[in-house]
């Protein structure tokens, strides 16, 4: 009020700060922290098991089948693995093997040798444990021609039967 | 009457620096009255909050209850079910329910909701389902930590309970005894000293006592807010000493398999001329597997299975239980059934732990009934204070101005400048609400002779 000219000065120079902190407010209310590419390596880590069941290209009956299953932990084959077992069953219930304790064949891979009677569609179960470990992956595959029933289950998408429960339907 | 207390004030005053204690007022007198309203309504929900269990437990109780008989029926069975009554959901979650009084919980999402369907275990039967929209739990939680505003209201919640530490360390200032006397008006207050006495004790000395427990809640509650708490708990994750990361920030690891090693189950069946290696491969876990493995692992019975959405999810097995030792967080891969990561309360880093008991402490689950109690005393005495605090506004407001009184510029208020600074950096929205604040003092108050008389700047 007293003087002009000198509130004239004070206001560009407000007006720079003001656009100073809105910069300064833009920055702020932007910056969001970000997590570390491998922070998880500071935290306790897991070394899984890991599984390639090998089935073999060209599937028929009533001849011995090998299937196979190679371990893997970090970079490491799993040779004398506390357990390894194969699983094998047909998804119509037909043909269950029970669970059967597969031959240590080295360098990480063990193997049972199978003889599977009929056509259809089947599953394969590998229970392995190594160290504190525990896996259990399970395979499909197909033997010779399908089933119209089997067509339809697989057309379905539905929800594959454990071969150690009970089926509920 | 009248002039005797303001006297006595201002000799005390005159003892100490006069302009910051001004200074000092004028910041707690219009941060209390900004953020008054909020701070309300985050003690009163918080306070009905605390007692969640209770009161869904009586809310739901025909949904949770169910009588045991014989075994329980397959978990698949059971998904599947539900999967029949509502054929257009997706599944998420699964929820085996802690006793063998206890419902299953199917979480599914449909038509852009998200329901819990609550199974009998023992028939399988569809007990009934909640859309979790529905929940009042899920709406008070909803008011308390972002007045159902979303990003927005967060925060302002967030803001408001980084202003009331403000707030405490401003009042605690005015608070603090200027000169030796006895405990009136101190620690208890006076009764006897006329009405205008009373009224600044009935502020003052309850909000003393509970001081120490409102700036607990308020420090156990900003972890988990929007901005200053996903910060504050990436910056402790990346050091090492937080929570491991898909526990609260970053996502979960992906599964070891190779996408190309798993079955493509339904639509390679339809066209049955691709060659019959597409319909060989791995084949995901049932989820009756899953619950195997939690069992195996140990987790604590309320934990919940997070059904992958993807090829590339992983099954996620999480409890938050009541006490936060029991905590678990553990990612199974969906194809093999490893376990990628197995985080527990004692794998947190320490500013993890700390952060995992503020919360059960802040919901009253810690340490059970007493817990809810503690908590529920430091929510009332909030209320009490921010009653009070604004009854005392009103009482002593004069008629056309808003009543603070008047000071010198902060800057020029050495200690409380570095106070309010030290306070920005730490919480970076108050400082932004500073420089708000600034800005309209500049542009409009600053300009405006009518207001700049009411607000006395």
């Amino acid at each position: 009020m007293h003087n002009l000219t000198s509130k004239g000065v004070v206001t560009v120079k407000k007006l720079k700060a003001i656009l100073l902190l809105s910069f300064m407010m833009l920055i702020l209310s932007a910056c969001s922290l970000e997590l570390k590419q491998d922070v998880a390596k500071q935290y306790k880590k897991e070394e899984p098991l890991m599984a390639d069941i090998i089935i073999p290209d060209s599937l028929s009956t009533n001849r011995d089948t090998p299937f196979q299953v190679v371990l893997t932990q970090g970079e490491e084959k799993v040779d004398s693995a506390d357990y390894v077992h194969f699983e094998i069953w047909k998804q119509d219930g037909s043909v269950k093997f029970e669970m059967e304790q597969a031959d240590e064949v080295g360098n990480g891979m063990y193997q049972l040798n199978k003889k599977l009677e009929s056509e259809g569609l089947y599953f394969i179960k590998v229970h392995a444990s190594s160290g504190d470990s525990i896996i259990m992956p399970q395979k499909q595959f197909i033997v010779g021609e399908l089933s119209d029933s089997e067509l339809e289950f697989l057309q379905e998408g539905a929800v594959v039967e454990d071969g150690g429960g009970e089926h509920h339907h | 009457m009248e002039t005797v207390p303001i006297k006595t004030k201002k000799q005390t005053i005159k003892k100490t620096n006069p302009s910051l204690y001004k200074t000092v007022w004028r910041w707690h007198f219009y941060a209390g009255i900004i953020f008054a309203p909020f701070l309300m309504i985050l003690a009163i929900t918080g306070a009905v909050y605390l007692f969640k269990p209770q009161i869904e437990q009586m809310l739901y109780q025909e949904y949770y209850e169910v009588n045991p008989q014989g075994e329980k029926i397959s978990v698949t069975q059971q998904i599947e079910t539900v999967k029949n009554e509502y054929p257009d959901a997706v599944v998420s979650k699964y929820r085996p329910g802690e006793s063998d009084l206890r419902s299953s919980e199917v979480t599914i999402s449909s038509n852009n909701e998200t329901l819990t369907v609550f199974v009998n275990p023992y028939t399988a039967e569809v007990i009934g389902e909640l859309n979790s929209e529905d929940r009042i739990m899920n709406k008070i939680e909803e008011i308390h930590g972002e007045l159902m505003a979303g990003t927005i209201g967060d925060r302002i919640v967030e803001l408001a309970a980084c202003w009331a530490i403000v707030l405490i360390v401003t009042g605690l200032y005015l608070w603090f005894p200027k000169k030796k006397q006895d405990l009136a008006g101190v620690l208890l207050p006076r009764l006897n000293k006329g009405k205008k006495i009373f009224q600044r004790d009935l502020h003052v000395v309850p909000a003393f006592w509970i001081t120490a427990g409102m700036l607990f809640l308020i420090l156990t509650g900003l972890p988990w807010s929007g901005f200053w708490g996903t910060n504050f708990q990436t910056i402790a994750t990346n050091a090492g000493t937080g929570y491991p990361p898909s526990v609260w920030v970053g996502s979960a690891p992906t599964s070891i398999v190779q996408t190309k090693d798993v079955a493509d189950v339904p639509w390679a069946a339809e066209t049955l001329d691709v060659p019959k290696s597409d319909l060989q491969g791995l084949l995901p876990l049932s989820i009756d597997d899953v619950v195997d493995i939690a069992n195996r692992e140990g987790m604590h019975p309320t934990y919940t299975i997070n059904i992958p959405s993807d090829k590339e999810g992983v099954y996620t097995l999480s409890a938050y239980p009541p006490k936060a030792q029991d905590e678990a967080t553990i990612h199974i891969d969906q194809y093999s059934g490893a376990v990628l990561a197995d985080y527990r309360y004692d794998h947190y880093g320490f500013v993890g732990k700390m952060v995992a008991l503020g919360i059960t402490l802040h919901k009253g689950t810690q340490f059970g009934f007493l817990n809810q109690l503690l908590s529920l005393f430091i929510c009332l005495g909030i209320i009490l204070v921010v009653a009070s605090g604004f009854y005392l506004w009103l009482k002593r407001k004069p008629r056309k101005e808003m009543g603070a009184p008047k000071s010198p510029r902060m800057f020029k208020m050495g200690p409380f400048f570095v106070l309010i600074i030290g306070l920005s950096m730490l919480f970076p929205l108050v400082g932004l609400s500073i420089i708000v604040v600034w800005i309209i003092d500049l542009l409009i108050i600053q300009r405006i002779p009518v207001v700049k008389r009411v607000l006395n700047a």
